[in-house]
Formats: C-alpha cells, sequence, structure tokens
C-alpha cells in the first residue's frame, strides 16, 4: 500500500466512525438505545439487514470460492426470498404487536422463562463464536498488509466499531450501514470494472466468462438433487429457506435491525426489498471472483496466495522442495496459458470440436495445478507447523498486486466497512439479548431505564472483547465464510423449530417444545459429528426435529398451553 | 420517498402482490442463472 491506498483507507475510516457517533443521540430508554426508538424508513432496514449479513467474509471468501470451486455457491440464497415472504406475514407483524425489543420475549410469552433461556443461550453462543470469525477475517488482510501479529490487528478491527456502536447504539448503525454499502458497492462495482479492462487486449468481457465456464467457474445452477452436495438448486430452496428463516427471523442480530421499522408496512418492505436484491448481490460477488480466475489464466498467479507462509518457508529444509514446486507451476502456467489463448481462439471461430479438445486439455491442466497446489500447501503446513488454506487470500492477492493506487486503499477499506457492519449488529445484538432476555428479566428487575442503557453500553463492550478473543482462536477455519454457515447451521435449526412451535403449533406447551428442543440440538450436533449429510441439510433437521418431538411429547404427556392474551 | 403504513406497499396494490413478485423473480433470476451455467459451460 502506498500513501494514497493510505489517505483513502484512513479517511473512509474516520468518516464512517465520525458519521455514526454524529448520528448518535442521547439515549434514555432501552428501546431508544436498542431500537433507535422505533423510527425508521424501510430503505434503513433493507440496507441494514444487508449490512448486517454481508460481513467481511463475504467479500473475501466467496471471490475466492469463485476462483476455487466455481460460482455455483450463489444457490445458497435461494432460499432467502422465499424465507422474506414467510418473515413478512408471520414474524414481523407478531413481533411488532408484542412490542417486543428481542425475538426471545416472544418465547416466554408463549413458553415459558426456561424455553426463553434456552433459545437466547443458544442465540448468544453461536452468535459471538460467528462473529468472532466475522472480525478475523479482516484482521488477516491488515495482518497481511502490515505484517504486524494477528493479534493487534484482530484488536484493531474488533475494537474501531465498538467506538460508535457503545456510544450510538442502533440510530448509530443504521445510519452507519447506509452509508458503508454505498461505499461496497462503489468499490466493488470499481473492482469488477477494473478486472476486465485488465484482461489482455483480445479478449473481451465475454471472452472471459467462457474462459472461466470451460473451467467448470461459471457453474451457478446444479439441479441435480443430492443430500451429500453442498450447493444445488434444492439445498439452496429448502436448506437454504430454513437458514435464512432462522436466521432473518430468530437471531437478534437481524431481528434487531427490522424491529426498528416505524410500522409494521416499513419492516416488511424492508425485508422484500432484501428478497429482491440479496441473490444479484451475491452473484455479482462471485462473478468478481470467476473474472479474477479469467484473469489468471493470462497473468501467472502465486502457487500459494497467502504471502506469510511462502516468506517463512524460505530459508528452511521445506524451501527447495518449494522452489521445486514452484517452478513446475510456472511452466504448467505457460503451457496452460498457450491453450487458453487457443481456447479463445476457437470461440471465435465457434469451432465446436477445436473447443471441446481444448476444454479438455484445459481440464487436465487444471486438475494438475490443483493437485500442485495441495501439495504446496501440505508443504507449508510442514515447513510452519500450522494448517494453511488461501482461498480466502485470492482476492487480497489479486487487489494488492495489481489494483491501482487509491483503488488498494479503498477495496481494503471495503473489506473492513463490511466487517464493521456486521460486527456492529452482532455486538449489539449479543448486549441486547444479554440485558433483556437475562440482566432485565431476572437479576434486575426494577431499575429505572437509564440504568438499563448503561448496562447494554457495558454488554456491548465486554461482548466485543469476547469476540476478539474468540478471533485469536479462529485461524484454522478453512474457508471462513463456509465455517460461519456450518455455525450457524449447528443450532439455527432447533432455535427456529422452536419459533414454528410458538407460531403454528398452538396445543404444544412449554415443557413438550423445550425437552424436543434439547434432544433435537443432540441429534444435529451427533449429525454433524458423524458427517451424515451437507450442513445445509441441519437447518431442516434440527427444525424438523424439534417440532416432531415437541408433538410427540406433548401427546404423551399433555399440558394445558399457555394462552397469548396481546399481538395476537 | 414513499413512507407505507400496514396497508398498502408502494408499486403495487396489496402485500400479496409484492410476495408474489418477490418469489417471481427469484423464478426468473434461477432462469437467468441455468441461461448463463449452459452458455458459459
Amino acid at each position: 500500500m502506498n500513501w494514497l491506498d493510505w489517505i483513502v483507507l484512513l479517511l473512509t475510516l474516520v468518516i464512517i466512525v465520525g458519521y455514526g457517533i454524529y448520528q448518535s443521540k442521547r439515549d434514555t430508554t432501552i428501546s431508544s438505545y436498542l431500537l433507535a426508538d422505533r423510527s425508521l424508513p424501510w430503505y434503513h432496514i433493507t440496507l441494514s439487514v444487508m449490512a448486517t449479513q454481508a460481513s467481511a467474509i463475504t467479500f473475501l471468501s466467496a471471490p475466492g470460492q469463485a476462483y476455487t470451486d466455481g460460482m455455483r455457491f450463489v444457490q445458497f440464497y435461494f432460499g432467502l426470498p422465499l424465507a422474506m415472504v414467510v418473515l413478512c406475514i408471520t414474524f414481523v407483524p407478531k413481533f411488532h404487536n408484542f412490542n417486543l425489543v428481542t425475538a426471545y420475549e416472544f418465547l416466554e410469552k408463549r413458553f415459558d422463562l426456561r424455553t426463553r433461556g434456552l433459545t437466547s443461550f443458544l442465540f448468544l453462543l453461536q452468535r459471538a463464536l460467528s462473529t468472532g470469525l466475522s472480525i478475523y477475517a479482516p484482521a488477516l488482510i491488515l495482518s497481511s498488509i502490515l505484517g504486524w501479529d494477528i493479534l493487534h490487528t484482530n484488536i484493531l478491527s474488533g475494537s474501531a466499531v465498538l467506538l460508535y456502536t457503545v456510544i450510538g447504539g442502533a440510530r448509530a448503525l443504521s445510519h452507519t450501514h447506509l452509508l458503508q454499502m454505498g461505499i461496497v458497492t462503489l468499490g466493488m462495482v470499481a473492482a469488477g470494472y477494473m478486472v476486465v479492462k485488465m484482461l489482455p487486449p483480445q479478449v473481451s468481457f465475454t471472452d472471459a466468462l467462457h474462459v472461466a465456464g470451460k473451467m467448470g467457474k461459471t457453474n451457478v445452477i446444479d439441479f441435480t438433487f443430492d443430500l451429500s452436495n453442498r450447493y444445488n438448486v434444492w439445498s439452496g430452496l429448502i436448506g437454504g429457506f430454513f437458514l435464512q428463516l432462522s436466521y432473518f427471523g430468530t437471531d437478534q442480530s437481524q431481528v434487531g435491525r427490522y424491529l426498528t421499522g416505524s410500522t409494521i408496512g416499513q419492516s416488511r418492505l424492508g425485508l422484500a426489498m432484501n428478497g429482491l436484491l440479496k441473490i444479484p448481490m451475491q452473484f455479482l460477488i462471485l462473478l468478481v471472483g470467476a473474472l479474477v480466475f479469467a484473469f489468471y489464466q493470462f497473468e501467472t498467479p502465486p502457487l500459494h496466495f497467502d504471502r506469510l507462509p511462502v516468506q517463512k518457508i524460505q530459508g528452511t529444509e521445506f524451501s527447495g522442495a518449494y522452489q521445486a514446486l514452484e517452478e513446475k507451476h510456472e511452466q504448467l502456467q505457460l503451457a496452460k496459458r498457450a491453450e487458453v489463448i487457443r481456447l479463445n481462439e476457437v470461440l471465435n471461430l465457434q469451432d465446436k470440436a477445436g473447443i471441446d479438445a481444448s476444454r479438455q486439455v484445459l481440464s487436465a491442466a487444471e486438475k494438475e495445478l490443483q493437485q500442485l497446489r495441495r501439495e504446496a500447501g501440505d508443504l507449508l503446513t510442514k515447513a510452519t507447523g500450522t494448517a494453511t488454506n488461501d482461498v480466502n487470500y485470492i482476492f487480497l492477492r489479486f487487489i494488492t498486486d495489481y489494483l491501482p493506487a487509491g483503488l488498494v486503499g479503498l477495496l481494503i477499506a471495503v473489506i473492513l466497512l463490511a466487517c464493521m457492519g456486521s460486527v456492529a449488529s452482532a455486538y449489539q445484538s449479543l448486549a441486547s439479548t444479554t440485558i433483556v432476555d437475562f440482566y432485565k428479566r431476572i437479576f434486575a428487575k426494577d431499575k429505572p431505564e437509564q440504568h438499563y442503557v448503561v448496562a447494554s453500553r457495558w454488554a456491548t463492550l465486554c461482548w466485543g472483547i469476547f469476540c476478539m478473543t474468540v478471533a485469536q482462536y479462529a485461524s484454522r477455519f478453512g474457508s471462513m465464510i463456509e465455517a460461519v454457515n456450518v455455525l450457524g447451521s449447528l443450532f439455527y435449526g432447533v432455535i427456529l423449530g422452536i419459533f414454528l412451535v410458538a407460531f403454528y403449533f398452538r396445543k404444544i406447551g412449554a415443557r413438550a417444545v423445550f425437552l424436543g428442543a434439547v434432544i433435537g440440538e443432540i441429534f444435529v450436533v451427533i449429525s454433524y459429528i458423524r458427517d451424515l449429510t451437507a450442513f445445509l441439510w441441519l437447518n431442516l433437521i434440527g427444525c424438523v426435529l424439534v417440532i416432531a418431538f415437541a408433538w410427540i411429547i406433548e401427546s404423551m404427556w399433555p399440558q394445558a398451553p399457555k394462552q397469548l392474551t396481546d399481538g395476537e | 420517498m414513499t413512507k407505507p403504513e400496514d396497508g398498502l406497499p408502494p408499486f403495487v396494490s396489496s402485500w400479496r402482490q409484492l410476495y408474489i413478485l418477490v418469489i417471481t423473480v427469484l423464478v426468473l433470476l434461477i432462469a437467468l442463472f441455468y441461461w448463463f451455467t449452459v452458455t458459459f459451460e
């Protein structure tokens, strides 16, 4: 990074933090601090839920995933619009009518304190761990660029956001989300434009897509029904629907965003717009990754994209072997480049036989290169003593190696801003659940409102420190975007099952749903440990198990259900 | 900026129509992505 990049980066961060503090008001009630007095319009909600979901991981991992695995990851989001519709019809009116601050308050009204406590606890557990991963992602960038220890960069990326979250609460969050999404969109469009512009003159945008496609990187849609396949249309529509419904319907980091809506209509419209915009946005991010892959067909990519382990291996007993791999990689890349140029020619001539022949050669070369990358990874793991995975570094390396001064700073800022957006919401949701569902409900019932505002600020600070500590141990999860989603899938299905019983199974009481949830969670964890199915299906399994066990227990051991008196 | 109350959303005449629009756009996107996959693979 040169001085211009530093100016752009620092200026962007100062503007965001300053704007967040500027938008803060003196909050005297918990509703004001945690829900911005329920006063925000729909476009705030749309951008706020998008900024909360799109963490730094989205912009770091997703292009890298398209580079290595193709664009099929977009199918993961196919259930999202369906989930938005269900949320608008069922969850939003219930939550608004009961005047809730957290989603879990509803469970005590419908069941009992024990069920509310269990669900809040599961949420705190998974959200705190996931937020640790979300902090770790941009900390990697700073660590790689500055050469700082990951401990210091974890503290830096996790604490910048704490400032305006603690001071400004939900109002500051929502306003900064607007600005963050604007800058993030600008940065990603600029990155997409630059990668196309940097292709060789004879290679057009569609040529680049053909090149990426012939090597399996434009595999957006797969209609094959296969339970062991992580990403296909069916796992996205069914498994993804349950994951997104759980995430948006029961995760306080999202519920807290749309409860800031001034009316039910504003919250509904905000979520519906998210249903329209999210998939195209994710497609475009993955498209940038596929284009980066096409770009590297005409330029030699590094054998391993993470610079640090490559620097560490120099001078060790493994450096000779690594150098030999690099030489072989270089030769293979040169041969492959010649074939890619030939492919481009036959594509322009629409020579089908030539295209098929070229595709076979390239497919074999790509397999050989992947094997070399694996061997290099194994060697680096042996040399450094820690597992290495460079998927999250691919886009970052492209940015720092090829983009012009100023734009590098802007894109690094984009990644940090995305982190700030999701982490701020997470900090606040952890604090609101801790204070509203535990502290205020159990330990300090009748204090003045100002007391709870101060307690919420302290809780935000403490959770921030805890999440930064988790981030320090989050370095060996492979692709972080998958790690976050796997973690969510372990808990979300069960939490969703509890809420669905609450909404749709009025005869099931508190005891049955509590036992059903405990048994369901045990089954989900066993299914994951024994690798019985792809992780997305765990959302469906957890949800169905809770409903089934609760229904069976209620049939065998009936209990009069609690009657709801408000917000029906 | 339009600020709909609980009655009606903007651009369409009912909430039901808005939900149908969201699902229709999803179907169109899947069709578009299928075309994209087939065209470039």
